[in-house]
């Protein structure tokens, strides 16, 4: 794991930082614009727009803040690592789209074997680790906890 | 002594079977789960909550599980501080100090079992004080009004910034920005959807423990991906754990002096168990001076800040449960837990639901005396979980992430949300804004609101009705206090460094 310590870990936040402020500066003022929008109901000396419209300008301010004055970041990912990461949440998307139509079985098969190759197992290996832990969370879920978990279409027990 | 009464009641309860074998279960499987590497407290706790609801269990029951759970994680995580160097959560930093040390001379398991000893009398040192001072907070709760509760909102968040080390401005950016996630769904009072851009699914709200599961379980993962390695790791030579009871012992004056540092700075709100383990360890350094042999794997230098952490953790639930402001990240878990079950912290708990809280008090005590029985002998056990590979845990943990949310209300937009919210995780931690934050704000923002709007009704509109009684301007210049007190000790602690 991260053998070389997390302090060797840190860089600059400059550009990071004020990515990230502009980003929040621009939602804080959208989501005082968008509050406008919300009615206020009859009788009511404060509407639903009041809070987050309140909560929002400190946002906004810390926001404006953050990009005048910049920390630390942790280091970014490298470009290997990042299309891993990619990968890995378009398999996990990919995971959530198919469970109930495929059901458990099935879809986590795919999912977990390939998700053991995306954490730097060989083929052969994620492919046995990867069935023995799909039949084990499902024995574990299913039976054992009475989870109830998308069966495969025309199987039920 | 009506509270003798419920404490009594409150352990007849978790003392029944069915509950100490909850506790038991729960304290095994937290371990392990905290024992994980690279999963840690937060992130075991965050995963096991919604697989708890599963169970059908009682309120109680699950209540004990939980809480067994959580203390389970908190001891899992201190092996792998101990014998991996890799702290959990902050306040295990302090314990690596000595603890590794301890481990690498081949005294792993002496570590371990005086980590054990030390928590369990800091966390009843802290039971006792509970005990003592929780009846001067229900005769202080019935002066709160609306104003007053928006007052103690305010509070909570501007402590939380002075807990989370790090930058003020990025743990009051994640504040707000949880607060205004918060605020999605359909507005309770007006019936207006909000932020819901037409997607039915957002008009309930955010569910946090979606949140909870994707900022922290889901961008675990995805920290993860960044280095995979595929390899064995070195193994340690533990020892027995047997020793451990001996030098705890020995160190029975360093335990109790750390147990009561840590529980004054515990019931401090926004100090938490960080600044207990700090102060413990920082203090007992100094008062040994060169009879201690601190940094290089002195037994004391295990046992102060361990009892000091739980003795604070303990001290924390002062202002966890009567204010409902939680002291760090762990504290801040254990309220989710509680809102999780639909109970909610604040001066009306300690009146109106005194079972509830001394329920709450017994289970934690159990909880600890369990994990005191059960670790002493199955720490090498428990020690061969940081073994597993990482390419094997981190699939299961996706798993038990999506198998628990999706149990919750068996929808995909769930899993979506989660994904979602596991990447904003882990672009904020690469950012360094702590979470926990957005958490909070997730959790509080709708009492948050309810009580601000509560107290415009009453005052027809005018805005200072906010700040006009002598209760929240003593609250607010207290917060500004703590606020100020965090910035000179982070100050101090980077002089130091």
């Amino acid at each position: 794991m991260n053998e070389s310590g997390m302090e060797s870990l840190r860089t600059s936040g400059v550009v990071g930082d004020r990515i990230a402020g502009t980003v929040l500066a621009v939602l804080a003022a959208g989501a005082w614009w968008h509050s406008h929008s919300f009615a206020t109901g009859f009788m009511q000396p404060v509407g639903p727009g009041a809070f987050p419209r309140l909560v929002s300008v400190p946002l906004g301010l810390l926001a404006l803040y953050l990009i005048l004055r910049p920390g630390f970041n942790q280091r970014w990912p490298h470009r290997a690592a990042l299309l891993r990461q990619v990968g890995a949440l378009m398999l996990l998307g990919g995971y959530s789209a198919f469970l109930e139509p495929w059901g458990f079985l099935p879809a986590s098969l795919v999912t977990v074997i390939v998700l053991i190759r995306l954490f730097g197992a060989p083929w052969k290996q994620s492919l046995v680790s990867g069935a023995i832990l799909t039949v084990g969370l499902y024995a574990l879920f299913e039976f054992a906890l009475g989870m109830p978990l998308p069966n495969m279409p025309g199987l039920s027990w | 002594m009506d509270i003798l009464t419920f404490l009594a009641q409150g352990f007849a309860v978790a003392l029944e079977p069915q509950h100490l074998f909850l506790a038991l279960i729960g304290c095994a499987l937290g371990t392990l789960i905290g024992a994980l590497p690279g999963l840690g407290p937060v992130n075991g706790v965050a995963l096991m909550i919604p697989l708890t609801f599963n169970f059908g269990l009682t309120p109680t029951a699950a209540l004990i599980l939980l809480v067994s759970i959580y203390y389970g994680c908190m001891y899992g995580g201190r092996i792998s501080s101990i014998l991996l160097n890799i702290p959990g959560d902050e306040p295990a930093m302090m314990t690596t100090l000595d603890g590794y040390p301890m481990a690498l001379k081949g005294r792993g398991g002496e570590a371990l079992g005086l980590s054990g000893v030390a928590s369990f009398i800091g966390a009843t040192v802290a039971t006792i004080g509970l005990t003592l001072f929780a009846p001067l907070l229900v005769g202080f709760a019935i002066r709160f009004g609306p104003a007053e509760y928006f007052a103690l909102f305010v509070l909570a968040f501007a402590t939380i910034g002075g807990v989370t080390s790090g930058s003020l401005t990025k743990s009051f950016i994640a504040a707000c920005l949880g607060l205004l996630l918060g605020t999605v769904g359909i507005d309770a009072v007006s019936s207006v959807p909000r932020y819901t851009f037409g997607w039915f699914e957002l008009y309930d709200g955010i569910d946090f423990i979606v949140a909870l599961v994707g900022l922290f379980a889901i961008s675990e993962c995805l920290v993860f991906l960044e280095n995979t390695q595929h390899g064995s790791k070195p193994t340690m030579k533990l020892g027995s754990a047997i020793p451990g009871m001996r030098s705890a012992w020995q160190c029975s004056p360093t335990i109790a002096r750390s147990s009561l540092i840590g529980f004054i700075s515990g019931v401090l709100p926004g100090a938490g168990a960080a600044l207990g383990s700090f102060l413990s360890y920082t203090l007992e350094k100094r008062w040994l001076g060169k009879r201690g042999d601190f940094g290089r794997g002195d037994p004391r230098g295990v046992a102060a800040p361990e009892a000091g952490n739980n003795a604070a953790a303990g001290g924390a639930l002062i202002p966890m449960l009567s204010l409902g402001i939680p002291g760090s990240g762990t504290t801040a878990i254990l309220l989710a837990l509680l809102l999780s079950m639909n109970i909610t912290p604040g001066p009306l708990l300690f009146a109106q639901q005194p079972e509830m809280v001394w329920g709450l008090v017994a289970a934690l005590f159990i909880g600890n005396v369990m994990l005191l029985v059960l670790n002493i002998p199955l720490v090498g056990f428990f020690a061969k979980v940081l073994q597993a590979p990482g390419w094997f845990l981190m699939p299961m943990v996706v798993m038990v992430a999506f198998v628990g949310v999706y149990s919750l209300s068996n929808s995909a937009f769930d899993l979506y949300l989660m994904l979602a919210f596991g990447v904003l995780g882990y672009v904020l931690r690469k950012l360094e804004i702590p979470t926990v934050p957005v958490v909070l704000g997730l959790l509080l923002g709708g009492q948050m609101e309810y009580n601000m709007r509560r107290a415009m009704s009453i005052s027809g509109g005018d805005w200072s009705i906010l700040w006009n009684s002598g209760i929240s301007i003593g609250i607010y210049a207290f917060a500004i206090t703590l606020i100020v007190a965090g910035l000179v000790f982070s100050w101090m602690v980077k002089q130091r460094a």
